[in-house]
């Protein structure tokens, strides 16, 4: 069934705005429980309460404080907050483009695919083929259902994504990090260490890996509804004891092993 | 996913943390062929600048309690089980000894599987950055991997167990510090195809040309950092300078509950990785966010904490263990 688009904006391009449609990019796998109480398998239900008095508080009274320093805060009323929420608009403004890899990993968020509005396929392709050849992304800003947005719009296999951003503030890099002279590797060990991560080089192949942990549980659940058990398996894990460079020597011979078989 | 909202158990309070040692989120072990780098886990995203509290029009500080439906009772969470509901109405409690049942052994462990180039890994898959730490006296072995990844400019892909969810992660080595990003699994991502998207019409060669001089004209090397500020926050931090001005509704709440679940909850996290950072492996460490070139100081955050911790200590130690515990069994599944 074709899934359902989240909203429709427009990418501003000078002259030529392309009208594209949001879909989420992300399928939600994970299992889902309710809480219950323990003794009556009765569902929980969540109520807000004063933390002095344990009453509750009834939504009309509830607001939102902002910390201005430690155990000070400043009330917002809920007029205040809705005049802050940013005017509708369906722009998607492009600030500007920049190589791929000048966004780390860190900044990303969460994926969109975006499709083309109705009679627009044309330019939609055209500028994702435009994106791929100059093989950049670009930085955007737009409002979408009363909150801002940015993002990094790329084109994927001839398909536009466009992927949320984590906000300035938000990401934490370091610098200035020199080891001590007792934590620097010697030369041997970068070599071996190197040869190491060669002898496993791979391609980046996604649909390797699956979620054993998930379908462990699933299946766990499949069986405690048809009324049986299951028993753990466990497998213990050995580790290597020794110099780094023999550890590493160990390893590789290791490495090579499993390539020959 | 509202559903899934109700069921999450409070974000720790940053209030409650009195303790000078660094709280990691996950301690493990990192296994590069035989070689163990013992690290602790810890969040690199720091909060949105618009986290908010929860208080009645009073100022009173609130939080979240947990009631039984049936008898209206208060629940602490050593009450509380996880029920899933099958496709038929059915409801199947799972208990804390089978959601371990079906945690891997190795849920300690980081196994690094393969090494990939890290122009590979697509946007798409990223799911939330954390920093590692060498942990104990693991430096060195630390270095080694950062080091050895930078020179061969790939990343690492392996797998790991932290309160009861698998992670498929990537391990990058940035500026002598790694980092590990949790990945999305392949049946997490949709294509064009599942969604429904057209097919790949052909491209009228004037168009493109028209795009591809579009993009030249705002192509740059390097981001602008002042276009990724965020704009919400200086917008409510004026609002909020401007009542603080006037004495407008100024209050001075204790331990109130977020307002919304926002990624990232304690800020200080940070802070104790650059310490962790400074002891274990680099003297001249510095941290700072993207947005500000000033580096993070350390000596006023510990300030800020040891104001923010010092009403905390009139609380029970019992009374810390239990939430502690209750927080653990509550986020499993």
């Amino acid at each position: 069934m074709p899934a359902r688009a989240i909203w429709k904006g427009e990418l501003q391009l000078g002259k030529h705005n392309v009208g594209v449609k949001f879909y989420s990019a992300i399928e939600d796998r994970s299992v889902h429980f309710h809480l219950l109480h323990d003794r009556d398998r009765a569902p929980v239900e969540q109520h807000i309460v004063r933390k002095d008095t344990g009453e509750d508080v009834p939504k009309e009274q509830m607001r939102k404080a902002f910390s201005v320093g430690p155990n000070t805060a400043v009330i917002l009323q809920p007029e205040e907050l809705q005049e802050l929420v940013p005017p509708e608009s369906r722009d998607i403004e492009l600030l500007r483009f920049v190589p791929a890899g000048a966004v780390g990993d860190q900044w990303y968020e969460r994926p969109y695919y975006l499709g083309p509005d109705d009679g627009q396929a044309d330019d939609y392709f055209a500028f994702a083929e435009a994106l791929a050849r100059k093989q950049v992304i670009g930085i955007s800003r737009w409002v979408m259902r009363k909150k801002r947005y940015l993002g990094a719009i790329s084109a994927v296999e001839g398909y536009l994504v466009m992927t949320t951003l984590r906000r300035a503030e938000q990401v934490v890099s370091f610098s200035g990090i020199e080891p001590a002279k007792s934590a620097t590797p010697q030369a041997n060990e970068l070599k071996l260490a190197e040869q190491l991560v060669k002898s496993i080089e791979a391609d980046f192949d996604p649909q390797q890996w699956q979620n054993e942990y998930r379908e462990r549980l699933c299946k766990l659940i499949e069986a405690k509804a048809r009324g049986e058990k299951i028993k753990p398996v466990r497998a213990p894990k050995k580790r290597a004891e020794g110099s780094l460079a023999d550890t590493l020597k160990a390893s590789l011979a290791a490495a090579r092993e499993k390539k020959v078989a | 996913m509202p559903s899934r909202k109700r069921q999450r158990a409070p974000e720790p309070e940053p209030e409650q943390d009195s303790s000078p040692r660094v709280r990691s989120l996950w301690s493990g072990t990192i296994t590069f062929g035989l070689v163990s780098i013992p690290v602790d886990l810890l969040t690199a995203v720091r909060p949105r600048q618009t986290a908010m509290k929860l208080v009645d029009s009073e100022g009173h500080a609130l939080g979240r309690q947990y009631h039984c439906s049936k008898e209206g009772k208060r629940l602490d969470y050593d009450d509380l089980v996880r029920g899933y509901e099958t496709d038929d109405g059915k409801m199947v409690v799972i208990t804390d000894q089978e959601f371990e049942s079906v945690a891997p052994e190795m849920s300690a462990d980081i196994e690094l599987r393969s090494f990939v180039p890290m122009e590979q890994i697509p946007a798409l898959y990223f799911q939330k950055p954390y920093f590692l730490a060498p942990a104990g006296k693991s430096a060195k072995a630390y270095v080694l991997l950062t080091e050895t990844m930078a020179r061969t400019g790939r990343v690492a892909i392996g797998s790991f167990v932290m309160r009861g969810h698998e992670y498929l992660v990537a391990i990058v080595a940035d500026n002598g510090v790694l980092r590990l990003d949790t990945l999305r699994y392949a049946d997490e991502i949709r294509t064009p195809e599942s969604i429904g998207l057209p097919q790949r019409s052909k491209v009228a060669a004037n168009k493109v040309t028209l795009f591809s001089k579009q993009i030249e004209a705002l192509t740059h090397k390097e981001l602008k950092i002042s276009e990724l500020e965020d704009q919400d926050a200086r917008k409510l931090q004026s609002l909020v300078e401007a009542k603080q001005r006037e004495r407008d509704a100024v209050i001075h709440p204790k331990g109130a509950e977020a307002a919304e679940d926002t990624e990232g909850g304690e800020g200080a996290k940070i802070i104790d990785l650059m310490e962790v950072l400074r002891k274990s492996l680099s003297k001249s460490a510095v941290a700072r966010t993207a947005e500000t070139s000033q580096p993070i100081d350390l000596a006023e955050r510990r300030a800020q904490r040891a104001a923010r911790s010092a009403p905390a200590k009139k609380k029970s130690a019992p009374a810390r263990a239990k939430r502690k515990t209750a927080r653990k069994r509550a986020r499993r599944g």
